[in-house]
């Protein structure tokens, strides 16, 4: 029995399409339950791990938005219903599988049935965020819980603080107003891929598994120059990898929007032994072991 | 049992093998004091509002400067471990839950997580990191996860966290409020804090957290809205409060129910109850329209600390929390149910029973 991930959608904001990070989120969700056969109603656990959106909301939870904007049991309680928790989780770009981690202890516990994990970041409005770097994207992820081996197999989180200075992201008060600003040091990939190599190996040591019987490796795409070194640290040839466009790069949703290539390309059918791992700010590195299916 | 909350409870059989406790509470508050009577003379409008009388908040803590969400909650962080047996180096997680994430002064930092700069800064060398954004719900819906992952055995020992360095909305707020109805009031409440409480697996047999319960009533989620301001150092919140009381008074009835179903006690058997801390007024009503529905009343009257610290926003419960321990009004055995209530509209309760352990390792040196 395990925690299974039943459909990935993602969405991209464009310049005729909206950009706002909250409705990116919005969309991104109702897609993707509508993918795994669901409605709001079914959510029992809704977790935002996105950042960056509309005015840098700092209160409510944006999940508890989100939650109303796609009707999952919005209501005052009532008899015969059952109620959807919505909170935000924030760990960089290693956000999804932190989110991914919580919902699991849930569905484990039998505490819930379904969750949806979702991602955005747009810039957060008008003269905010001077600069901003990443592409306007939302991303959602449902799991649900079923017998059977296939699932997610293990989680490992790792941190080196000595590195937290490589990628920041701070709201202070410039020339009159408000405004986020984003600095990512040049060395960071480079220290990222070896550190997130060295995570997975510990949780790789976890299953007794070595990097041969990995089947295929999705990674957030922090930037082309780790995902171009990341292979090598991890011991796993390059066509196992999943490569996906970092022209512009997609922050908190990028794990996803790597992982929904895997599956469009019917690359997760045949895996056995799936890693998904985030580097991000902190310098933080997420890893989890996935089985789509289990011979 | 269908349950409109999201809800564990203890024991719970082979999905849930262990039950986890309350192992230590520590806090931090700022040496400043701002009287309720200061605050408002500096407010910029004659707004002819007695907020003492209306909330019943005397004073509050607050920094200079001196203080910042990172430095409160660092210091929380090492008083509760002083007073645990637990290393720093022991702790599987640090959760940050904080809505304030200021350090350097009024700068917010959005990346790297606060909860990272917690554990490096109190040697928590070997604990996953990361933050959680529940509004005032913060601390406790940390408290919730963390139940969960020890309840499975998947970690032993996890920080719960959180600085508020949140008293400039009400300097923010002094600017803007005119009158009683202003969206800004709420703000004028707000005072500084820094909370930790630390989760650890009981020993079998011990009482430990029996149920926790957490819902989201959405449709109220854009009640209290809080931002960076456009124009001014800092954030500003509006909050419909007025609104935010009501839904909160027609909801937790039902929902404090279901808990009680869930643990098998009546209301009466419940020693303590800690609300969030808005005001001595809501507060007072909100007990006694819970009271009336559920036929009793808890042994004590409601916990209330906003009056000396105001409303410290995710940290409250645990503040008061350690205020009362200190105070030497918990006993081993005082069941005590933390309730939180947030924008969202964030409904929660935990319930727990105290135990020597906790009652033992804060002394009256605070």
């Amino acid at each position: 029995m395990a925690t299974t991930i039943e459909a990935v959608a993602v969405v991209a904001g464009g310049l005729l399409r909206q950009r706002s990070g909250r409705k990116l989120a919005d969309a991104a969700a109702a897609a993707c339950l509508d993918r795994a056969g669901l409605t709001g109603d079914d959510v029992d656990l809704l977790i935002n791990t996105g950042l960056y959106h509309d005015r840098n909301l700092g209160e409510p939870a944006l999940a508890a938005l989100i939650q109303s904007d796609i009707d999952a049991n919005p209501q005052d309680p009532h008899p015969g219903g059952h109620g959807t928790f919505s909170f935000d989780i924030a760990n960089g770009a290693c956000g999804m599988l932190t989110g991914l981690r919580v919902a699991d202890g849930f569905l484990r516990a039998g505490t819930i049935r379904h969750a949806v994990i979702v991602a955005s970041d747009a810039n957060p409005g008008r003269r905010m965020a001077p600069d901003f770097p990443f592409a306007p994207a939302g991303a959602a992820i449902v799991c649900g819980w079923h017998e059977g081996p296939a699932g997610l197999a293990g989680f490992r989180f790792g941190s080196r603080p000595a590195d937290s200075d490589l990628f920041r992201a701070l709201v202070g008060f410039e020339h009159g107003r408000n405004r986020l600003r984003i600095e990512q040091h040049p060395d960071f990939a480079d220290r990222a891929a070896p550190w997130a190599a060295k995570v997975a190996a510990g949780l790789l040591a976890d299953s007794q598994l070595t990097p041969s019987d990995i089947d295929l490796v999705v990674a957030n795409p922090l930037t082309a120059e780790f995902l171009d070194s990341l292979p090598a640290h991890l011991g796993v040839p390059r066509d196992r990898m999943v490569t996906a466009d970092t022209t512009t790069p997609v922050h908190t949703a990028g794990l996803a929007v790597a992982l929904h290539e895997a599956w469009q390309d019917g690359r997760l059918d045949n895996a056995s032994n799936v890693l998904l791992v985030s580097a991000g700010a902190g310098l933080t590195v997420a890893a989890a072991l996935y089985r789509p299916s289990v011979p | 049992m269908t349950a409109w909350l999201m809800m564990e409870r203890s024991p719970d059989g082979d999905r849930a093998p262990f039950v986890a406790r309350v192992g230590s509470v520590g806090r931090r508050l700022p040496e400043t004091r701002l009287p309720t009577d200061e605050l408002m003379a500096s407010t910029r409008h004659r707004t002819g509002v007695d907020l003492e009388r209306l909330t019943g908040v005397q004073e509050r803590r607050v920094s200079l400067g001196d203080e910042d969400s990172l430095t409160l909650a660092a210091g929380a962080a090492l008083d509760c471990l002083a007073r645990s047996h637990n290393r720093a180096e022991a702790l599987d997680v640090v959760v940050g839950c904080s809505i304030t994430k200021y350090r350097d002064g009024l700068v917010q930092w959005l990346e790297p997580p606060t909860s990272l700069a917690v554990a490096h800064a109190i040697g928590a060398s070997n604990a996953m990191t990361f933050d959680l954004s529940n509004a005032c719900a913060g601390m406790l819906t940390g408290v919730f996860v963390v139940n969960n992952w020890i309840r499975q055995g998947a970690i032993r020992r996890g920080l719960v966290v959180s600085g508020e360095y949140i008293s400039q909305l009400a300097h923010n707020a002094a600017r803007h409020v005119r009158t009683i109805l202003s969206r800004e009031l709420a703000s004028l409440t707000l005072g500084d804090a820094g909370a930790a409480v630390l989760i650890e697996r009981a020993p079998e047999g011990a009482p430990g957290i029996s149920v926790a319960g957490f819902t989201t009533v959405a449709d109220h989620s854009r009640l209290c809205l809080a931002y960076p301001a456009r124009h001014e150092r800092g954030a500003r919140m509006f909050t419909r409060a007025r609104a935010i009381h009501e839904a909160a008074i027609a909801d937790t009835p039902t929902l404090f129910q279901e808990v009680l179903d869930a643990s098998g006690l009546a209301i009466d058997e419940v020693d303590h109850v800690i609300p969030h801390q808005t005001s001595v007024r809501a507060i007072r009503k909100g007990m006694s329209e819970v009271g009336d529905a559920l036929g009793g009343a808890p042994r004590n009257p409601a916990v209330v600390t906003v009056d000396r610290y105001g409303n410290t926003a995710s940290t409250t419960h645990v503040v008061a929390l350690a205020e009362e321990l200190d105070a030497a009004r918990l006993r081993a055995g005082d069941r005590v149910a933390l309730v939180a209530l947030a924008s969202g509209l964030e409904i929660g309760v935990v319930l727990f029973t105290v135990d020597d352990e906790l009652v033992g390792n804060r002394g009256n040196d605070d």
